[in-house]
């Protein structure tokens, strides 16, 4: 093969074949284009006001390590000023992180920013290895997902910190656009596709400019790469010689995930550019889903810039470890949605007659299209009794929530739920009930 | 459909004999569609159901005797839209029988290539009420207003070349689709027909759901998905939208005389991984074996992209020039062809 020199300098030598569009270029020019286009996202979608603080969330993985580089090296070169600092989370298993936590340690000595690890047993009261002594190896992984959703948001906020950044790049945001097609999901699909997510309160919290305390539930979330394809994220980690911790998540995902990435893989195969086109079909979609910004409270119909609220009971976009996604017991995912679709077809049909025949839990199924703003979560009575069920979110049946219920915020804690009592503390009520501690506030504003 | 009713109350108040057809309890099954075991005659009246629910429009009361709207049917001769030319000349046959008079009037275009025109004849004889126009493909090359984007950006405007021209197998399928709707809608256009009855199953619009996507069209999805006036300014109907490719199959091969003969097979390549694939074989694929396992899956995805309110975009003033598509900030400042057309046409 006749060697090719680089498309953009012209003169060193093409060591890569860039996956996003399959230009040959040199490895040098391949960093500063990958730097430029992730300046350019950040730059043209406004997404940090000079000065800002701003929590990396850091696993230790290719994409939270890129970021953090990346990151780093566009705050200095362009003077944001931004007030970095990593944010890792210790779940408390015994031996789990002790491999990412060190390359977190590594990378925060050598890129010069500061590291705040919280574990959940300071923002729970609670670490993971107590909560299986607890209640047994079954079903702690609901816990697990349930309580890492929170989990940056509030460690950003005992930081004081209101923005928190996570490394979710193109591929993910296309697999959870294709995904939320394939289950109907359309609320989801286009808070998937912003980059930039916002609470009620957080964007309230912003119009009424600094308070200096930060509540965890007005921390913002964004995702920087989300433009970044990730074989160029490894590209890039490899020729900056970055070191990660692969962090290859043990479990299979969640049936309908499973099935979006594969085609994303194919698609990528026939078309490489066809994951952006995804990213970019998804967004232009979320601009057409009925009474998109339901979830604002009419905070971001006067902003250009479209933010969607994080329904933190929702937010699902495969954050790396254990956590929401076992596929060995949601495995059933499709075949569960199926039965459920197939359900409501026959009451639909069948008209009342059989409405009163069935099942309370079915006449509740049938009214889930009113409830499609609304993707409630499970039902707070079940918890815990049944942690098997609330793994997985997206289960048809458990949409049982009363139809007409808005994203609010949980009575105890204050954080964005669509319960009157957010799932982590309902799950904490269990667990505590349990075994009665003291001195542990949930939810206690730690400013 | 007092009847049904009846008939289903009086098989709820008695067990059903599992070893007899699910609604009608009189005939041994011959089929199994979503679940229930059906025999042919009440699967006909499923599919026949599911297609004039869709055709309420063109019911007797609502048309002028000897003034009937034409309706045009492009036929590809694939199972779905040879299923919808079966049901609707039942159903005139049906209006014809109980008033004399039909609802409505078929024109069936096929837009050819060489093999199919034996399999046409064949169509022609079985139902011979209609009007039947054979035009070729190549046709595109006199719309004046299509041809000038290519020879615009120095390509060949007649239509090998420009296929040619085109570097990727999804490129040449998608420009081959665009401009097979195109010359559809210009021959309904100049041929006084009032809409377009599309032959495509759900299984076909969920294909096309996830197709569009990938080739970011995302935002073209609510005209393609509803009835009702496209952007090109005529009225699109899906009246087999309800129905799964499989039971378009099924339906063709139990009637009798059975039509699954006639079906000019559309083969699916077996490699999705080969170069050569397209974006529009991959969805095809995958929902082959989604239509097999999930049914119901298949079209809460149909159900799903309906529900974008393409209202939202009425406001937008500019049109692709290629696909008709709103140019609503979806492409470069100035550009006469949407974000999606660009990107086929590199
Ligand atoms: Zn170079
Ligand atoms: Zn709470
Ligand atoms: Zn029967
Ligand atoms: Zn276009």
């Amino acid at each position: 093969m006749a060697p090719h020199v680089c498309e953009i300098c012209q003169t060193a030598r093409a060591q890569i074949l860039r996956p996003k569009n399959h230009a040959r270029i040199c490895a040098p020019c391949f960093i500063s284009t990958f730097e430029a286009e992730v300046a350019e996202t950040i730059m043209s979608t406004e997404l940090f006001q000079p000065g800002e603080k701003v929590a990396i969330g850091a696993s230790g993985g290719k994409d939270s390590t890129v970021l953090a580089s990346v990151l780093k090296t566009l705050n200095d070169r362009h003077d944001w000023k931004l007030d970095l600092v990593l944010l890792s989370i210790d779940e408390g298993i015994t031996g789990y992180r002790d491999h990412s936590l060190e390359a977190v340690k590594r990378h925060s000595a050598a890129y010069d920013l500061p590291l705040k690890i919280v574990s959940y047993q300071e923002l729970y009261g609670w670490s993971m290895d107590q909560v299986v002594a607890q209640i047994g190896k079954k079903g702690n992984c609901t816990y697990c997902g349930v309580f890492r959703r929170q989990a940056l948001d509030r460690g950003a906020a005992m930081l004081g910190v209101g923005h928190v950044v996570t490394g979710h790049n193109a591929d993910d945001v296309a697999e959870t656009v294709l995904m939320n097609l394939l289950r109907g999901d359309l609320p989801r699909l286009s808070r998937a596709t912003n980059i930039l997510t916002h609470t009620p309160s957080a964007a309230k919290a912003t119009a009424d400019s600094c308070s200096q305390e930060v509540s965890f539930t007005d921390v913002k979330r964004s995702k920087p790469l989300m433009y970044a394809y990730e074989k160029e994220i490894v590209l890039y980690a490899h020729h900056k010689k970055l070191d990660y911790f692969s962090t290859e998540c043990i479990y299979s995902p969640e049936a309908f995930r499973g099935s979006a990435r594969t085609l994303i893989k194919n698609l990528e195969r026939i078309r490489p550019e066809s994951i952006l086109d995804v990213v970019r079909s998804g967004i232009d979609m979320a601009k057409l889903v009925p009474g998109g910004d339901i979830n604002c409270q009419g905070s971001c119909s006067s902003n250009k810039k479209q933010t969607v609220a994080a329904n933190a009971d929702n937010e699902e976009e495969a954050e790396g470890g254990c956590g929401s996604s076992n596929g060995k017991e949601s495995g059933g995912e499709m075949a569960q949605m199926e039965l459920k679709l197939q359900q409501d077809e026959l009451a639909e049909t069948s008209g009342m007659e059989t409405e009163i025949k069935l099942p309370a839990k079915v006449t509740q199924a049938a009214n889930k299209s009113d409830l499609s703003q609304n993707t409630a979560s499970t039902g707070m009575s079940s918890i815990p009794i049944r942690t098997k069920q609330t793994k997985s979110l997206g289960k048809p049946e458990r949409n049982v929530a009363p139809p007409k219920q808005k994203l609010g915020q949980c009575e105890r804690c204050g954080y964005l739920s669509s319960q009157a009592i957010c799932k982590a503390c309902v799950l904490l009520e269990g667990l505590n009930k349990a075994r009665p501690r003291t001195g542990i506030e949930v939810g206690g504003n730690p400013g | 459909m007092p009847a049904r009713r009846a008939d289903s109350r009086a098989a709820l108040s008695r067990t059903l004999d599992a070893n007899l057809c699910k609604r009608c309890q009189g005939n041994p099954p011959d089929i199994t569609v979503r679940g229930e075991l059906l025999c042919k005659e009440c699967f006909f009246r499923y599919v026949s159901t599911k297609v004039v629910k869709r055709m309420e429009s063109f019911r007797v009361r609502n048309s002028q005797p000897g003034a009937e709207r034409t309706l045009l049917l492009p036929i590809s001769l694939g199972s779905c839209s040879l299923s919808l030319l079966h049901c609707l000349n039942s159903q005139l046959v049906r209006q014809n029988e109980r008033t004399g008079r039909p609802g409505f009037k078929l024109h069936v275009l096929h837009v050819s290539d060489t093999e199919s025109t034996a399999h046409l004849d064949k169509v022609k004889a079985l139902f011979p009420d209609h009007v039947y126009s054979v035009i070729p493909l190549s046709d595109v090359s006199q719309l004046h207003y299509v041809t000038s984007i290519f020879s615009d950006q120095d390509r060949p405007t007649d239509l090998s070349g420009l296929l040619e021209s085109l570097k990727s197998a999804t490129s040449r399928t998608d420009i081959s689709q665009i401009l097979l709707r195109k010359l559809i809608v210009h021959f309904a256009q100049s041929h006084g027909c009032e809409a377009i009855l599309w032959g495509d199953s759900t299984t076909r619009l969920a294909e096309r759901t996830l197709a569009e996507t990938a080739k970011g069209r995302g935002s073209s999805l609510p005209w393609i998905m509803t009835d009702g006036r496209s952007f090109q300014g005529i009225t699109f109907y899906y009246p087999m939208r309800d129905l799964l490719t499989k039971e378009t199959l099924s339906y063709l091969s139990l009637l009798q005389p059975p039509l699954i003969d006639l079906v000019v097979k559309d083969e699916v390549k077996p490699a999705v991984s080969t170069k050569n694939a397209t974006i529009d074989d991959l969805m095809r694929q995958y929902f082959r074996g989604i239509e097999r396992d999930f049914p119901s899956i298949v079209a809460n995805v149909v159900r799903t992209a309906s529900k974008l309110d393409s209202s939202l975009l009425d406001h937008a003033e500019a049109h692709c020039e290629l696909c008709d598509m709103p140019l609503d900030g979806q492409s470069p400042e100035n550009s006469r062809i949407c974000y999606g057309c660009i990107r086929t046409l590199p």
